[in-house]
């Protein structure tokens, strides 16, 4: 565009913002702002998150504080149930056991996710509709029905062993042997969670524009190439949400260990939800404020590394075309 | 700013006065005494299908005989039992009378959750139980709870034409754990593997209570609960025994159910079973035709001597919340239903199939004549079994389960059985400490 006509419209643009700011401090009617408007819009919203979530939350931290018994006085006690779980051997053991699981799950769904997706993009659009709608049926299923299923699938006498049988390997154990169990109770966790992955990651390829693709193949670049140096970078964000999310609700795993191993042999599948269910077992004062405690401090530590992976994966805007 | 001021405290009074609504329109119940009827709720947890059966039947009963109270039955599944109660006692609306496990007496009376039924009772009724099993339910020289059956922990159960096809008799049943993994072995054959037992950490923390008693004399801790016994040599033979059971294949690696279902027995794909007195009723309700080659004896023991402890006494009672606004009517129906007069537990023996067994003496003498009673197997179960065994430990549950998962990591893994068992015992004194329960029996 010519210099001169460049100018005049940066004139313009600049004249228009004063004009505007002027318009938000002076000459708006107190009659005709918008807040009031605005502040009644979100009030259901902030009023239910403030009653079910806020409240709750701080009142939890408030009683934390104390041996929480529903037939005598609350015994004020302070920090000392943050010292015990803190001190908890079986508390950091099932983080652990949380954060493996998270590591078996979420790396592996994304990059089936993303490989399906990848070819969902390529296939024509009742071929894809069709395909979208298979790999969504997982996620449909319920997590009880789909842990009695591999229950029966990890049998001694199950599919799983005899599909090993064929080619003349051992029966394994896998629900009941301390190194198994955990994977085992993961891949049921990949084939209920990556049909929701899959069709984010398809959203987000759909974003890429294809002149790129096309102006790359041009170049001569291969479908590795294509993948690492377009595909991943202009997904970045959709990465890291689904990194984010998926890490979140992996660690918080409950209804498969709980219905197919219990917290598994020796502790090995207890996730840390788990181990606060387990914890209340006993509902005497001191059951209930340790998993009280133990639920806020899970708080803290999937916070913290929520946090972690968003400084890690430090994403940048999307480029625009 | 001032109208914006006035704006939020108008909210806040709005939110406050709604607030305040909701918890006063709580309750409209009828105060205790005023001749109006009363409700008094009732939860039971869910058990066997015949069991509800009965439940509605006399709380039905119950409501038609009277117009003064009313009890409204509610069943709830075990699963969600801790959850659900624990939020009714959190908001004030807990049942006002329950089904409790006698476990639960020793957790809960410290604690002040039941009323003392000595005065809501007439002592005739107390007087009735059994003193063994009375001494389940007092704490203090009080009872807390109404008993309404006792079951056995821990029975052998086996098919007796299956082991005549391996060679031995049928008549003679192991009497030590080395005799039962010699069966277990004869047994094992192609798909069917000797014996169902206790595969993982819960349920053999309890399970192998009454095995801990004939084992070691004792249970995990001291009777004054001040420090860990874990690492008695005694606990380490247990293991042993579970160790080659497990590692010499003669009990399924992956069960599909728990320790106290019958299923894998029923349908034959193994030749014994480890379970409780409640797997009889399972048998004689849905598998006769298995039950008809089946017999029973008592767990074998460490030593083989007659008359030892092998299982421990678990069963059901009735308690009433000590914040309940009903306690008479309360007591009242509590009484009716299992404590006055026999024929309702007459009838509840009878179609319980006679695998459990009652608490008053009145009704024991009542099933003298009743058809059924003097099947073999019942009569074993009660003579063999029943008259041995102790009380379930009141301790909290973490300190059973050190233990089960010390007997688990012998089962599973190649660890030191001293190592698991150190591991244990440093768990429970931390249990001890953290819970302050030195001292703390309330049944000492």
């Amino acid at each position: 565009m010519p210099l001169a006509q460049q100018q005049v419209l940066e004139a313009a643009v600049i004249a228009r913002g004063r004009k505007r700011k002027r318009k938000l401090r002076e000459d708006v009617p107190k009659h005709l702002r918008a807040n009031r408007t605005g502040y009644l819009l979100i009030a259901p919203m902030v009023i239910i998150l403030a009653v079910f979530v806020i409240w709750p939350l701080l009142n939890s931290f408030y009683m934390s504080a104390f041996e929480i018994s529903f037939y005598k006085e609350p015994k004020f006690v302070g920090l000392q149930f943050y010292l015990y779980v803190l001190t908890s051997a079986e508390f950091w053991k099932s983080i652990g056991v949380g954060l493996y699981y998270a590591v078996l799950v979420v790396p592996t769904g994304m990059l089936l996710a993303l490989f399906i997706a990848t070819f969902i993009k390529s296939l024509s659009k009742r071929a894809a509709s069709f395909l979208k709608v298979t790999v969504y049926l997982p996620a449909v299923v319920s997590s009880v029905i789909a842990s009695q299923l591999f229950i029966f699938i990890y049998q001694d006498h199950g599919v799983a062993n005899w599909l090993l049988s064929l080619i003349n390997s051992g029966p394994i154990n896998w629900l009941n042997d301390p190194t198994t169990a955990l994977p085992s109770v993961a891949l049921p966790g990949i084939w209920l969670g990556f049909g929701i992955t899959t069709l984010i990651m398809l959203a987000g390829l759909l974003d890429i524009p294809d002149s790129y693709y096309e102006s790359a193949q041009l170049d001569g670049a291969g479908y590795f190439q294509r993948m690492f140096y377009i595909t991943i970078p202009l997904l970045k964000n959709v990465l890291l949400y689904l990194l984010v999310t998926g890490f979140t609700l992996a660690i918080q795993m409950l209804d498969l260990p709980l219905l197919m191993t219990g917290g598994g042999p020796l502790g090995s599948t207890t996730t840390p939800n788990l181990y606060i269910f387990n914890a209340f077992r006993d509902r005497t004062p001191y059951a209930t404020s340790y998993s009280l405690t133990a639920s806020l401090l899970l708080f803290v530590v999937i916070g913290a590394v929520s946090l972690l992976l968003f400084r890690l994966i430090r994403s940048d805007k999307a480029v625009d075309a | 700013m001032q109208k914006k001021h006035s704006r939020m405290m108008l909210a806040a009074a709005g939110i406050v006065v709604a607030a305040l609504a909701t918890t006063g329109c709580a309750t409209g119940a009828a105060p205790a005494d005023s001749g109006e009827k009363v409700t008094v709720t009732f939860w039971q947890q869910q058990m066997e299908d015949f069991q509800q059966e009965w439940y509605k039947k006399n709380v039905d009963a119950y409501n038609a005989s009277q117009d003064k109270i009313e009890v409204k039955l509610e069943v709830v599944p075990a699963d969600v039992w801790p959850q659900k109660l624990a939020t009714a006692q959190a908001s004030g609306t807990a049942p006002d009378i329950t089904t409790i496990n006698y476990g639960k007496i020793g957790e809960g009376v410290p604690n002040g959750e039941y009323l003392a039924l000595d005065e809501v009772l007439p002592a005739a009724s107390l007087d009735d139980l059994k003193p063994n099993i009375r001494e389940f339910v007092t704490i203090d020289g009080k009872a807390y709870a109404y008993p309404v059956n006792v079951e056995a922990s821990k029975l052998l159960y086996y098919r007796t034409d299956l082991v005549k096809a391996a060679g031995l008799d049928p008549n003679s049943p192991p009497k030590t754990w080395d005799d039962l993994i010699v069966w277990a072995k004869a047994l094992t054959q192609g798909n069917v593997q000797g014996i169902a037992e206790a595969a993982n950490a819960t349920d053999l923390a309890w399970s192998t209570w009454g095995l801990q008693w004939n084992a070691c004399d004792h249970t995990a801790i001291d009777d004054d609960w001040a420090e860990g016994l874990a690492t008695d040599p005694c606990f380490q033979e247990l293991a042993n025994f579970y160790r080659t059971l497990y590692q010499d294949n003669l009990m399924p690696q992956s069960p599909k159910t728990g320790y106290s279902d019958p299923a894998p027995y029923i349908n034959g794909e193994v030749a014994m079973m480890d379970n409780g007195s409640w797997a009889f009723a399972s048998l004689k309700a849905d598998a006769p035709d298995v039950l008809a080659n089946t017999a029973v004896a008592a767990f074998p023991s460490m030593s083989g001597a007659p008359s030892e402890t092998t299982a421990t006494l678990g069963g059901w009672a009735l308690a009433i919340d000590s914040k309940t606004k009903y306690a008479q009517q309360a007591g009242d129906f509590v009484n009716w239903l299992a404590a006055d007069g026999t024929e309702r537990m007459v009838d509840y023996f009878t179609i319980s199939n006679f695998a459990r067994f009652t608490a008053r003496t009145s009704v024991e003498e009542a099933l003298k004549g009743v058809k059924g009673a003097d099947d073999p197997i019942v009569q074993t179960i009660s003579n063999d079994v029943v008259s041995f065994a102790k009380h379930e430990p009141a301790y909290p549950f973490d300190i059973s389960m050190a233990i089960g998962t010390a007997i688990e990591t012998a089962m599973k893994t190649d660890t030191d059985l001293g190592a698991a068992f150190q591991t244990a015992d440093d768990s429970i004194n931390d249990v001890i400490a953290k819970q302050s329960l030195a001292g703390a029996n309330p049944f000492k």
